[in-house]
């Protein structure tokens, strides 16, 4: 896998099932976000059946938000993960020596994060969630400066999947948590034929339906396809640094939890 | 035209914190053009809608005088 991947890396890399210069990667990505940004979130309820609220919730179950903590969301987008966790830290009881939990959004994508600045439910959050234009490959935050990292179906559109998840590590305190939500690969063959048939022929056409954009849906479905299992994507947070690195399947493996400690 | 930029000024708490993605190095905010300075890689990154556009690809590459300036 090593050695194929390195190769992959220097001049090609993939997008969907097509292979396209490494460069031309975040470039691509960034108009597909560009295009779907004012119908994305309705695009997943619809994908889902509302199911990815369940999946972001187990994500903030697990990770389990105390007053005073800090969160960086990487392609974040309008901010699902980063208000959820504003909500549930503010839920606890807070010792009156505890600040409030604070939040950074990081998106690759402009869009998208302007999308989040109209959410009604980030109105009372404004003071404490700030916004950055960022890529998750070289991100503009200073080493141990954060106490949770989460990234929910975004890994899969960075070029670079191991230089992302080595600054996962940079940026997190000692003790930080990380957390990647991602779509996988099912864990069973019958689910697997569904959910192929499913997301090869009723996505591509919902984003043409609704977000008018076919090719932006077809280059998600193949995208999930190419990413990782469950195992090797796990390894790979293991070898970014990260100690008691483990994975939680959300839907039977339609999507997949990796956790993971800076120690 | 500067109430509209005043408004879209990010938090400051936030200008403190953010680093040049591509040095690592510090920052300085240029209130006056909106624009968030790297003297190390001599770039000028940009402000929309009161959002650090932190990405190397977006800024502007600064001049010697704008260099030594910062």
């Amino acid at each position: 896998m090593g050695s194929t991947m390195e190769k992959e890396r220097t001049t090609e890399t993939s997008f969907g099932f097509r292979t396209v210069p490494t460069a031309e990667k975040a470039k691509m990505v960034r108009e597909v976000f560009d295009s779907v940004a004012s119908r994305y979130d309705l695009m997943n309820d619809l994908m889902s059946a509302g199911v990815h609220r369940i999946w972001k919730s187990t994500l903030l179950d697990r990770l389990a938000a105390q007053p005073g903590q800090s969160i960086l969301d990487v392609a974040g987008g309008t901010g699902d993960i980063a208000l959820g966790f504003l909500k549930r830290a503010d839920a606890r009881p807070r010792a009156k020596t505890h600040s409030l939990s604070t939040a950074f959004v990081c998106d690759i994508n402009h869009e998208m994060l302007k999308a989040g600045c109209t959410r009604e439910d980030a109105e009372v959050y404004s003071r404490r969630l700030n916004r950055i234009c960022g890529d998750a490959q070289h991100l503009p935050l200073p080493d141990h400066s954060v106490d949770a990292y989460t990234i929910a179906f975004g890994i899969r559109n960075v070029t670079d999947i191991d230089t992302a998840l080595r600054e996962a590590y940079r940026v997190l305190k000692p003790g930080g948590r990380f957390m990647c939500l991602e779509f996988s690969h099912p864990i069973t063959d019958g689910l697997q034929k569904i959910y192929d048939s499913y997301s090869f022929n009723i996505i591509p056409w919902l984003g043409e339906k609704v977000a008018n954009d076919r090719e932006s849906y077809q280059y998600l479905v193949e995208s999930i396809r190419k990413f990782p299992a469950q195992d090797a994507f796990a390894a790979r947070i293991h070898a970014a640094g990260f100690s008691r690195v483990a994975y939680e399947n959300l839907t039977g493996g339609v999507a997949a939890l990796h956790m993971g400690w800076r120690i | 035209m500067t109430n509209n930029e005043k408004q879209a000024e990010p938090d400051p708490k936030l200008l403190e914190i953010l680093i040049c993605p591509q040095t690592k190095g510090p920052l300085v905010y240029d209130r006056e053009r909106g624009e968030i300075l790297s003297k190390k890689a001599r770039l000028a990154y940009p402000i929309r809608d009161g959002i650090p556009i932190m990405l190397p690809e977006e800024a502007r590459v600064l001049n010697d005088d704008e260099v030594d300036k910062i």
